[in-house]
């Protein structure tokens, strides 16, 4: 009977320190063997500094997302990838590189607060995130509720970003880093296939701006998919189609004006303003084949290497 | 019997002390988040821990790169932990050179937040630490200014 109880308290103790770990800067502990972890003598590693830099640095939908509506170009579901097909994804290469697109659809129908609309593709990333078996990362329960509720978008993005985080996280401290760098290209692809689509029909500097500046994004993306770039026929083709993207951005111009910052005091908070300035050169016509490139990567991506 | 209490009683003392020992939790950040304001929308968030300097050592710090994009105003807030003994700083950077900081060092001055209006668009490196080099546990975040 003591010997029951002290095997109880056991596992309630390890369960605690396992699930205390995830609230944790690293997440994570456990590992087991998996078919996409690629042996590190394959990969030429990245420091994980480099790596937190990369990923971090990945522009967010969510700013991309706000762009498009501070343009008042109106929602248009026409831009998000179809969920119908999401069932059929078998390899992992293809559920993690969808985990990533579907991430960026998620953060376009928050920003615009179609919340209701995104019970789909809420449900759509749980069940890949399941089937990476980092299913336990996404808080599908309390997402859905405030996506139904409309209550709060910031507790909303906070959860979505935070899931995806702690996902990236624990795939890389578990050796499937190979599964991460694929989210994150998802993330960036559809993001970018947001902005370029919208580019085409919508003149405006800002957006074209930040179209042109994903030219430095690129090549830490690239980086960040380059040791895996062998591993697979699947990653192969995928490498090959970053670099022809970041070859359309081969005359993609970006200088920098000087200017001293200002620094103001408004209503109790420090404000600076910053006068150095970074211009983007990029012609119409770069800027539509960067555009035919992007939706080229992203629709072969949504149809299955 | 006796040692089925035991067992609890250690179990019960155990997790708290446990709990307490982690970073800042999902609720400070969401405490947080909210105190950047009703007109930004959240983008990421970083949680401290820092230990005490030692004497005569360089204070620990916490540093993240972090694109920033032309264009686009940015909120930098800082929260501190409950039980921190240390006030959490933000300074953000370019290029080593030094922007904006929520701690005026020659006035002792602390803002709970900074807004940054960001024109050029490039790597920036934001420095997390504690005024006068205290322990200290906190978040900050990031917010896009609407």
């Amino acid at each position: 009977m003591t010997g029951t109880i002290t095997k109880i308290a056991a596992v309630i103790l390890l369960a605690s320190i396992c699930s205390c770990k995830n609230s944790g800067p690293r997440q994570g502990s456990l590992s087991f063997p998996v078919a996409d972890s690629v042996p590190a003598g394959e990969a030429e590693k990245l420091s994980e500094e480099a790596l937190a830099d990369i990923v971090q640095n990945i522009a967010s939908p969510v700013e991309i997302a706000s762009i498009l509506q501070s343009m008042q170009v109106p929602f248009s579901a026409g831009y998000l990838a179809p969920t119908r097909e999401a069932d059929k994804l078998t390899t992992n290469f293809q559920k993690a590189v969808m985990l990533g697109i579907y991430g960026a659809d998620l953060g376009y129908l928050n920003i615009y607060e179609k919340t209701g609309n995104s019970v789909e593709v809420l449900s759509t990333i749980k069940r890949l995130a399941d089937g990476l078996r980092v299913g336990q990362y996404f808080d599908f329960e309390t997402l859905k509720r405030l996506s139904v509720s409309k209550s709060n978008l910031d507790s909303l993005l906070f959860l979505s970003v935070n899931s995806y985080n702690q996902i990236d996280r624990y795939l890389r401290d578990n050796d499937r880093g190979s599964i991460s760098a694929l989210m994150i290209a998802g993330v960036w692809i559809e993001g970018q296939y947001f902005a370029t689509q919208v580019a085409l029909d919508n003149r405006d500097e800002i957006l074209r701006d930040r179209i042109g500046e994903q030219k430095i994004i690129l090549g830490d993306l690239l980086m960040l998919l380059r040791p895996y770039s062998t591993s697979s026929s699947e990653y192969q083709t995928l490498y090959g189609m970053m670099e022809n993207m970041s070859r359309k951005y081969a005359d993609v111009r970006v200088s920098y004006r000087l200017g001293e910052p200002e620094t103001a005091e408004v209503d109790g908070r420090l404000v600076m303003v910053q006068h150095e300035e970074s211009i983007v050169e990029m012609s119409d016509a770069q800027l539509a084949e960067i555009a035919e490139m992007s939706k080229e990567v992203r629709n072969t991506l949504i149809s299955g290497i | 019997m006796k040692n089925r209490l035991l067992i609890l009683s250690l179990t019960l003392l155990i997790l708290p002390v446990m709990a307490e020992g982690q970073p800042a939790t999902d609720d400070i950040v969401s405490s947080c988040i909210l105190s950047a304001g009703e007109n930004t929308t959240y983008l990421k968030d970083f949680r401290i821990q820092l230990p005490k300097a030692t004497p005569g050592g360089i204070a620990p710090v916490y540093k993240a790169n972090l694109y920033l994009m032309k264009n686009m105003k940015y909120r930098f807030s800082v929260c501190n932990a409950p039980g921190s003994n240390g006030d959490l700083v933000i300074t953000l950077y370019d290029q080593g050179k030094e922007l904006i900081s929520s701690y005026n060092r020659d006035t002792g001055k602390k803002y709970g937040s900074v807004d940054f209006v960001c024109n050029k668009t490039g790597l920036y490196t934001i420095w997390y630490d504690f005024v006068n080099g205290e322990q200290g546990s906190g978040v900050g975040v990031v917010c896009m200014i609407r």
